[in-house]
């Protein structure tokens, strides 16, 4: 059992997720945290070795605090600056992102990112030279160099959560992934995405394990870890994963995936089947894991920070605990997985018992059948009917169904009705007389807690079930159907087990091509037989029958069941495709998708989003004017502010003159001017919000636009809308959506 | 002669008031005269100007703020704990101020008044004329300095800011920097200048330096160091100016990032190289994180340029008085009196200078002439320099009369409290020195000199708990003091027997 090498108590709280380690001085590991108040600390229990005397791990003294004055939203240390061994500080806050090197006391940069900071990394990504450290805000990533220069900006789906440096094709330069609140993990070569992994939910955490492995953890309290695009494991627990961390603590030669949980729990698991391999407990949650060499011995240790500020670290395990951390004992174990399988042997035999007794019992009535001349009285016997009518048997306790029965699913397009609205249906029915009892569904991403069940009552049981899905987007789903399959009265089931994909565009019905024409549409030219278009038509969408081009001319229309009207999808024999929808988003998918089917490296196309365009506009109208209030309040507030301080040294001063009357006027007057600049506050507040939004708007009408081009030029439009928005030209950002190029 | 002609000329020779008359008498004749609109707004600003660079003085209402990054930085890179610098002659030979910084050869804002720890200790300091600090640094002295705000005028302000709508000026270059300045300095009403600046930069899309660098200083003002930091960088792109870089460091010196500012004054002297106000800027910095040989040394650079730089000459003069070569610092304060420096405190330092590079002769002959010269504040300590070169001579009496008119002059001087206390006990009167050495550590808490003295007189009356307690608060004020510490020890080995 390992035990840790060293504790401490901050007595500071901590916030989760801002637990950060950096050698600020080049040589001593400090540990950084962010607490309340707007404040950063930092532990350096080294300088006082260097005092002389003792080490001995306490806290007093040993923080130094950094006053941010702001909410402290991330914090990170790195080396920014290639030349010079000490790491530097970055701290983001809702607004500003400050990076600072501590040993000299001295900022590097301050930088307003007014998309908010979620999540910041450092470090070396694909062909920049320099290290950037990256910031990931509303839908928005920027990498910034020491000098506070840009060298990085895109937009991804959503609100970025957390960010990993990985080297994700093993060629030898790291790509960044980002995962954010629309349950996406993103590989970002530079700016360009290369590979797009969808989760079940919100992607709280990421970190680097080895090569191109890298673990993550949703808010769902689900951990896992990933090799490229695949995934190796995951676990899901009812707590939540604070921090995760690849660290090798049993010294195997692979980091083992650490995770602290909101239970105070803190457990190191196997990258490669996720079996816990050693586990420990805080009383309070886990606010961070990192990892360095605080004792200044050359090896690295294991940190864990509670968000009390309780630290404990671990050594890795010495060479005679290798590989087998947990105190358990093996013989234990071993009893118990056998006596298990015993258990297990004991009822699979009894079930066969059972089931030669049917069989005996079914021949004998066969045979005195037989003996009595020919078929008269009873049913035909056969195999499918194993129990003839008229033959008294216990069926109820066999569950003994016919071998030929077979489970049949269907999925098909629902338009819905007043009481249930539009979805896909999940037809499932056996073959013959036998019922479902119980339909048992997992896929991830469409229910909520990744699975279904479905048991009518069984009043109203058949040998049908429909179960209506509602994807909440489009993607593919593999949806794991298990069926418990019996009679009425059975006590046993059995369960038939299948795996039915659901098609990418499932929420969308066919319908008549002469519906009114939506205003917007995407244009854009493939050199490909219109029979791949088809093909691919017929695979993605759900069709009863399959398409057919009539005349070289493609034309079909869907509508869309979650309301977003019709989308037509048209191709003439020139190889111009015309995809005709309001919903910008959907076009963008059907872009990417097509794209990837046909394997379009690269894809220019032509678009026209009046309506999209209509609402950008009005968004950028309301930014600038938000951002007018906004300085004006400011001011206002940094005037009164000034008034208030000189109220408070008035106020003060007649306290020292013990002369009462006046001040009781001066704080009066002061509780006043403070309850003006709260209200003040909560405005410059609500305006900040709506700032925000706006912003994050503006973000995913670029995101879409790119969405709605692929390879090289997808990264030219979102690089040409940014120059254009940093240059506040509007016109040429909507042609630049428009046209894709400035 | 055409009045407006008239007026540009007065305006030139600095004779605004007659400026101001003469436009007055236009504007009746024709309130849209431009000309004279801006002439008038003008020649009102440069009654009152002040130059922003040189005016910063942190409020004790600033203490309330965290502008400052680190609580306790790393020793040297912190403007807040000069902690130990290089070349520092100890605090027994050098006095320090009450910021714990040695006493520099000249006095800028903010050198006297020191940071003490605390908000009530910043406002019970005594807060005299003479070292008054202003209550926040958008009232108080800006206001005294710099505005006529205060100022009633006759028949109504000049310009009605309420009415003034700022987005037409904004678009009008030509009028709107008269009257930016005007706000700014002769209104003094930040709020408005900023609103003001807010729009006309705007109005020349982000293009012009000059209303960057307007906005930044309304930020400062306002206490948006941040803000100022980031118009500032951004003029900086556009147009290198001096100016700028030394508003740039004024906001890194609020920030406490000398090193940075340093930084910062480096870049400007590579763009402009011997500018002497980059130059004294980097030696100011240097001088307050206690770094005596480099502040020299830049302030010797500055001389290279400018050889009649006043600051850097008394600076230098200064650090070689109390590194022990009054002969050199002799030769820096005649350069002075050669340039027609002709005050009572340089007589009183050559004075100070002679004696103890045994010039005798000289000696008084400029303590006379600087008591001629002085005003009330400045006699007092040229009384108390005269008392301590009769301390020097052994003449007993007549120090012990300075000492009397050091206190007649300026009754919170806590060095002749102290010294005086020091007599009285050379007398044996042995009450009056602990009432001396009291009123001297109360006044000045940061000397360590009245907390040993009433420690060591304390122990010899027997009185053991307050004899302890001074002496920790010596060594609190002057951590390597030797006598204090050796005084501590005993107390401890004597408290440890009981």
């Amino acid at each position: 059992m390992l035990v840790p090498i060293f504790t401490l108590n901050f007595k500071h709280k901590v916030n989760p997720h801002m637990v950060t380690i950096g050698k600020y001085d080049g040589i001593h590991s400090s540990l950084t945290c962010a607490t309340t108040a707007g404040k950063v600390f930092i532990h350096n229990p080294h300088n006082r070795a260097e005092r002389g005397g003792l080490m001995t791990f306490s806290n007093e003294g040993d923080l130094s605090l950094l006053s941010i004055n702001q909410q402290v939203s991330a914090v990170c240390a790195g080396k920014l600056n290639p030349n010079i061994q000490n790491d530097i500080l970055a701290v983001g806050t809702p607004t500003n992102l400050l990076v600072y090197d501590i040993d000299k006391n001295t900022d590097l940069f301050y930088k307003d990112t007014p998309d908010g900071t979620n999540a910041i990394v450092i470090g070396n990504l694909g062909t920049i030279d320099k290290p950037i450290a990256i910031v990931g805000g509303n839908c928005s990533l920027q990498g910034f160099d020491q000098d506070g220069n840009e060298r990085l900006w895109t937009v991804t789906g959503d609100n970025v959560c957390s960010l990993a440096l990985v080297d994700f094709n093993n060629n030898g330069q790291n790509q960044l992934i980002v995962g954010s609140e629309d349950y996406d993990i993103r590989v970002f070569r530079e700016d360009e995405i290369i590979a797009e992994m969808t989760e079940t939910e919100t992607i709280t955490c990421l970190c680097h394990m080895t090569d191109s492995r890298f673990g993550y953890a949703l808010s769902n309290g689900t951990v896992g870890v990933y090799d490229r695009a695949a995934r190796f494991w995951r676990i899901k627990s009812k707590n939540q994963a604070i921090s995760i961390h690849g660290f090798d603590l049993d010294s195997d030669g692979v980091p083992e995936l650490i995770t602290g949980w909101s239970n105070g729990k803190v457990d190191a698991r196997s990258d490669r089947t996720g079996e816990v391999v050693f586990k420990d407990n805080f009383p309070n949650a886990v606010a961070g894991i990192v990892q360095g060499d605080y004792r200044h011995d050359g090896t690295e240790q294991l940190i864990c920070v509670s968000v009390e500020g309780e630290v404990r670290g671990f050594n890795p395990a010495s060479d005679e605990m290798r590989g087998n951390l947990m105190d358990t004992n093996v013989e234990q174990d071993t009893i118990r997985e056998l006596s298990q399988r015993k258990q297990n042997l004991q009822m699979e035999l009894r079930n066969y018992e059972e089931n030669i007794k049917a069989g005996t019992a079914a021949s004998t009535i066969l045979q005195s059948r037989a003996a009595a001349g020919g078929g008269g009285g009873g049913g035909p016997v056969s195999a499918e009917k194993l129990f003839p009518p008229g033959v008294e048997y216990n069926k109820t306790q066999m569950g003994i169904i016919p071998a030929s029965t077979q489970l049949q699913t269907t999925l098909t397009v629902n338009e819905g009705d007043e009481t249930k609205p539009p979805h896909v249906e999940l037809f499932i029915a056996t073959s013959n007389d036998t019922i479902v009892r119980a339909i048992l569904i997992f896929a991830e991403g469409i229910f909520e807690g990744e699975s279904h069940v479905v048991h009518p009552p069984a009043s109203s049981l058949s040998n049908v079930m429909k179960v209506p899905i509602i994807p909440p987007k489009d993607v593919p789903v593999d949806l794991h159907i298990k069926a418990f399959i019996g009679y009425k009265s059975s006590g046993q089931y059995h369960v038939f087990e299948l795996t039915r994909q659901l098609p990418r565009f499932s929420m969308y019905a066919v319908c008549d091509t002469n519906t009114p024409q939506p205003k917007s549409s995407c244009v854009f030219h493939v050199s490909e037989r219109m029979q791949r278009v088809l093909m691919w038509l017929n695979q993605n969408f759900l069709l009863q029958t399959d398409l057919v081009a009539e005349g070289g001319i493609l034309n079909v229309a869907f509508m869309s069941l979650r309301g977003a009207g019709p989308l037509m999808f048209q191709m003439d024999a020139a190889g111009q495709i015309t995809i005709r929808t309001n919903d910008m988003d959907l076009a963008g998918d059907i872009v990417q998708a097509l794209a990837t089917f046909l394997n379009q490296e690269d894809l220019q196309t032509t678009v026209d989003f009046p309506d999209e365009m209509e609402k950008l506009r009005e968004v950028l109208v309301k930014v600038d004017e938000y951002q007018a209030v906004r300085q004006k309040l400011t001011a206002e507030m940094a005037d009164h502010s000034n008034l208030i301080r000189s109220m408070v040294v008035r106020a003060e001063d007649a306290r020292l003159m013990g002369d009462m009357h006046n001040m009781r006027k001066g704080y009066v007057e002061l509780y006043n001017m403070n309850r003006d600049l709260v209200n003040g506050y909560k405005i410059r507040c609500n305006n900040h919000q709506e700032l925000l939004s706006a912003l994050k708007q503006v973000n995913q009408v670029i995101q879409k636009a790119g969405r709605l081009r692929v390879g090289k030029y997808k990264t030219a439009v979102i690089n040409a809308c940014r120059a254009a928005i940093k240059n506040n030209n509007v016109n040429a950002l909507f042609k630049i959506i428009k046209t894709g190029a400035a | 002669m055409d009045p407006l002609f008239l007026a540009c000329s007065y305006f030139r020779r600095r004779k605004y008031q007659q400026c101001v008359d003469i436009c007055t008498q236009l504007l009746e004749k024709n309130p849209y005269d431009q000309a004279a609109w801006t002439l008038k707004t003008r020649a009102l600003t440069g009654q009152v100007y002040v130059d922003e660079v040189d005016v910063d003085e942190e409020g004790i209402a600033e203490m309330m703020d965290d502008n400052v990054i680190a609580n306790c930085a790393r020793p040297g890179t912190s403007l807040r704990l000069p902690g130990t610098g290089h070349g520092v002659p100890s605090q027994g030979v050098r006095p320090m101020s009450q910021s714990g910084r040695p006493l520099s050869g000249f006095v800028r804002p903010g050198t006297q008044g020191g940071r003490p720890g605390t908000m009530e200790q910043a406002i019970r300091t005594p807060r005299t004329a003479h070292t008054a600090r202003p209550v926040t640094s958008a009232s108080g002295r800006y206001v005294r300095l710099g505005t006529a705000s205060m100022l009633s005028t006759p028949d109504g302000p000049f310009i009605n800011l309420a009415r003034l709508n700022f987005s037409k000026y904004a678009t009008r270059p030509n009028l709107a920097k008269a009257l930016f300045e005007y706000i700014f300095h002769h209104e003094n009403d930040v709020r408005n200048a900023l609103e003001l600046a807010a729009l006309a930069t705007e109005a020349c899309q982000f293009k012009d330096w000059w209303w960057k660098v307007q906005l930044a200083k309304c930020y400062f003002r306002l206490g948006m160091y941040r803000d100022a930091e980031k118009q500032l960088k951004s003029a900086l792109k556009q147009q290198e100016m001096v100016d700028t870089f030394l508003y740039l460091c004024k906001v890194c010196v609020r920030l406490d990032q000398p090193l940075l500012a340093v930084e910062i004054y480096k870049q400007g002297l590579e763009k402009f190289p011997g500018e002497i106000t980059l130059l004294a800027g980097m030696a100011r910095i240097y001088e307050g994180m206690n770094n005596m040989d480099s502040a020299v040394s830049y302030y010797k650079d500055v001389l290279r340029f400018d050889n009649m730089h006043v600051e850097a000459i008394a600076c230098i003069a200064t650090h070689h008085f109390y590194t022990d070569q009054p002969e050199v610092a002799l030769k820096f304060y005649r350069r002075l009196l050669q340039m027609g420096v002709y005050n009572a405190e340089l007589f009183n330092n050559l004075g100070l200078c002679c004696f103890y590079a045994q010039q005798y002769d000289m000696t008084l002959n400029c303590f006379e002439r600087a008591l001629s010269l002085g005003e009330e504040q400045t006699l007092s300590d040229v009384w108390y320099n005269i008392g301590h070169v009769a301390l020097g001579i052994g003449d007993m009496t007549l120090a012990y009369q300075c000492f009397r008119l050091t206190l007649a002059n300026n009754n919170d001087h806590p060095e002749a409290y102290n010294n005086l206390g020091v007599l009285e006990l050379r007398k044996g009167h042995v009450d009056m020195a602990r009432a001396f050495f009291q009123a001297a550590y109360v006044i000045a808490p940061h000397m360590y000199e009245p907390h040993y003295n009433w420690a060591a007189l304390s122990d010899q009356l027997g009185d053991l708990q307050s004899s302890y307690n001074a002496a920790k608060r010596a060594v609190d004020a002057f951590p390597n003091h030797v006598d204090s510490k050796e005084l501590l020890k005993q107390l401890k080995h004597h408290f440890s027997l009981l």
